[in-house]
């Protein structure tokens, strides 16, 4: 009984727009994966410190980050923090919310990756005369971002994904929130959303496929 | 701060939203893994090649956000099919494939970990395909992917978060509702976060028990 | 002998294809139920008392409108963004949900006369000094996303060319932003500006002034082709002021005063 007319042609005349908001989409992705994993080395470092406070309070982080959804954390983000005087605009709000995550998760990698290097390298390292910073940063370091890669392009097309969730927090600018914002004036749900869902996807598989290259590039020997 | 004007009420209602997120989650898990080990087993039995059109298939549906996956499946099926379907199925129906598009890598890998020279050992000692299946292949590959899969149906209860734009009320979307009423969104929301804590934390501490208890024989 | 046979081919072409013209007010009437899309966080239209259960002018007019039909009424929460796509998803039957006659949704979906009529208000922060709606100029500004104040704020900030404007998901995060001081200002319906600043919930908020906007006028809405519903809910309207009725909802949910004026002079709807 309903017939449906696609109208393409007047979603497709906002592809300009969508376009800029993917670029949006993947500024956001790839700040929120450098943060995360300079919070997320910080964070393996703290558990690998021995001191108490500091092992717990990385913990406490990879426990809320993994254990809660990331709508939670965005939302509680920008109204959680925003109910102590700490206003951040939308775009931070997502920013540091996406960020928050990757940090746990991959701070879980990193002690994945870290348990396959054996002591005896730090060992052999330090009575090589290394400081323990030394030994971690030429010795460790590398072989665990390597074994880590891996889990860290997952983490980054999570971050990508992760995006579309900045409409809770009044993002208007990033992939998704355009095209809410234009579904909400236009009601072409199916058009614009379809063609949305295809620009995420190749995105995605430009980023996994990049990533890809990449790793044969660095660690070819 | 706990000066609060929660009711027994409110708190019933939160309970109930925290009962969808469950039901939803289970069906998803459910339906999504049994999928998932059919897709995985047929990926992993007829090679890359012919398996290309699946792989593409499951392959979109961990590259599109789930919100977008949603929004596209209930516009789909509603306004351009014209069908009159539930929030819900269409939450369950769109979480099993997502589910199942992860369960599937997870089966796969679990089959690849297992020698291959165990199956051929298998075969040579007269068991047919199916024999080496049930009683070789999927008892070692099921150690080894069980870790991964309790992650999968953790992430699967997360992301059950995002159901509400089929209009299905769970428990943060309920949290939202009383939040607009009693404005207390702090506590509100970290009632709300405390739940998905609560479940989701000990299920993972006992998956990555599983995973050191089996890694270290 | 011609016509007889005639007459019988064309009964049967009639008989055979009456049920498939069943519209949706046959629909409505046949299952017993009228599913009406209500925005929940939009106090006085509609909201939830202390159980949790829908409640406003909003619902009660959904269930007058059951009451006429004879069903059951039922109602759907949705957001102001989710509204049409509800209604579009046949997830509904009509959406009683304050949904301004903008002729870009008239393109997607039908309306009715109008059943209400909105002014728009200016809300502040307190700690935000503002004179008048031009003072929003250059500020942090937020509404509802989709909504006719958010489309129009929107196009004020762009015309500005400073300022930042923030579409939220929901009225009730519209506000939490503003009495946390995220927001300077919002625009919003006088009726759901007084209700929320007088509710108490949210602390440090005045109203500064009206927005000089066109009446709001809202309309019930279903889907654009049901010619036979959009009629049946014209003629609802009118009962509905003719009674008393719409006096009536005014004053139990919004309060004194003059009920707002559903014509519009010197044009024919």
């Amino acid at each position: 009984m309903f017939n449906y007319n696609f109208r393409w042609a007047q979603a497709l005349d906002s592809l300009p727009r969508m376009l800029e908001g993917a670029l949006i989409t993947l500024e956001v992705a790839l700040l929120s994966m450098v943060i995360g994993i300079c919070i997320a080395m910080v964070l393996t470092m703290f558990r690998l410190s021995g001191s108490r406070i500091l092992s717990a309070i990385a913990t406490t982080w990879v426990e809320i980050a993994r254990n809660t959804p990331a709508l939670f954390q965005i939302y509680m983000v920008h109204f959680g923090l925003g109910s102590f005087g700490i206003h951040l605009s939308p775009y931070l709000s997502l920013l540091i919310g996406i960020a928050f995550n990757n940090a746990g998760y991959l701070a879980e990698n990193f002690r994945g990756a870290l348990k396959g290097i054996p002591d005896t390298q730090t060992r052999s390292a330090r009575s090589l005369g290394m400081t323990p910073v030394q030994s971690f940063r030429y010795v460790v370091m590398p072989q665990m971002l390597r074994i880590s890669f891996l889990p860290m392009t997952n983490q980054m097309v999570w971050a990508i994904l992760m995006t579309s969730l900045g409409t809770v927090v009044a993002m208007n600018t990033d992939l998704y929130g355009v095209t809410s914002d234009l579904n909400a004036r236009t009601f072409r749900t199916f058009e614009l959303f379809a063609i949305a869902a295809v620009i995420f996807y190749v995105i995605t598989k430009t980023v996994t496929l990049s990533a890809r290259l990449l790793a044969a590039r660095l660690f070819r020997y | 701060m706990f000066d609060t004007a929660l009711t027994t009420n409110d708190l019933i209602f939160l309970a109930k939203g925290a009962g969808m997120t469950l039901i939803v989650t289970a069906i998803s898990v459910f339906f999504g893994t049994i999928l998932g080990v059919i897709f995985g087993v047929f990926r992993y039995q007829v090679g890359p090649w012919w398996a290309a059109p699946l792989t593409f298939v499951l392959d979109i549906f961990r590259s599109i956000p789930l919100l977008i996956q949603l929004v596209l499946a209930n516009a789909f099926i509603t306004t351009v099919l014209g069908i009159r379907v539930s929030g819900f199925t269409i939450a369950c129906g769109v979480l099993s494939l997502y589910t199942a598009a992860y369960c599937a890598e997870i089966v796969r890998g679990g089959i690849e970990a297992v020698p291959s020279t165990l199956r051929r050992a298998a075969r040579s000692l007269g068991m047919t395909w199916r024999q080496d299946m049930t009683s070789v292949t999927m008892p070692l590959a099921a150690r080894i992917a069980l870790p991964s899969w309790i992650g999968l149906a953790l992430g699967v209860m997360k992301d059950s978060a995002l159901v509400y734009v089929v209009q299905v009320v769970e428990l943060l979307k309920s949290a939202q509702i009383l939040i607009t009423r009693l404005q207390e969104p702090l506590f509100l929301l970290m009632i709300c976060g405390l739940f998905y804590f609560l479940i989701s934390f000990p299920v993972a501490r006992f998956g990555g028990y599983l995973e050191k208890k089996w890694s270290n024989d | 002998m011609k016509t007889t046979i005639f007459a019988i081919g064309l009964m049967a072409a009639t008989g055979a294809a009456a049920p498939a013209f069943a519209d949706k007010l046959d629909d409505i009437i046949g299952s017993g139920t009228l599913r009406c899309a209500v925005v929940l966080d939009f106090p006085p239209m509609g909201s939830r008392d202390a159980d949790n259960n829908p409640i406003g002018f909003d619902v009660d007019y959904c269930n007058d409108l059951a009451a006429a039909l004879g069903v059951e009424a039922e109602i759907v929460e949705t957001t102001f963004p989710e509204r049409i796509p509800a209604l579009m998803s046949n997830r509904v039957d009509v959406a009683v949900a304050s949904t301004s006659d903008t002729l870009e949704r008239a393109k997607t979906v039908g309306f009715s006369i109008p059943y209400y009529a909105f002014e728009n208000a200016v809300v502040a922060n307190e700690g935000v000094e503002m004179a008048t709606w031009e003072d929003m100029k250059g500020k942090t500004v937020g509404a509802t996303a989709g909504t006719y104040e958010a489309i129009w704020l929107e196009e004020q900030v762009t015309t500005w060319g400073e300022g930042e404007f923030r579409p939220y998901q929901n009225q009730a995060d519209v506000f939490l932003a503003l009495s946390q001081g995220q927001l300077d200002a919002t625009v919003s319906t006088v009726e759901v500006a007084e209700a929320n600043v007088a509710s108490g919930n949210f602390p440090g908020l005045r109203i500064v002034d009206k927005a000089p906007m066109v009446p709001d006028y809202v309309g019930l809405i279903t889907l654009r082709e049901e010619y036979g519903l959009i009629n049946y809910m014209d003629l609802f309207i009118n009962q509905q002021v003719r009674t008393g009725r719409y006096a009536e909802l005014y004053a139990k949910w919004v309060g004194e005063g003059e009920p707002a004026d559903l014509t519009i002079p010197g044009v024919y709807r």
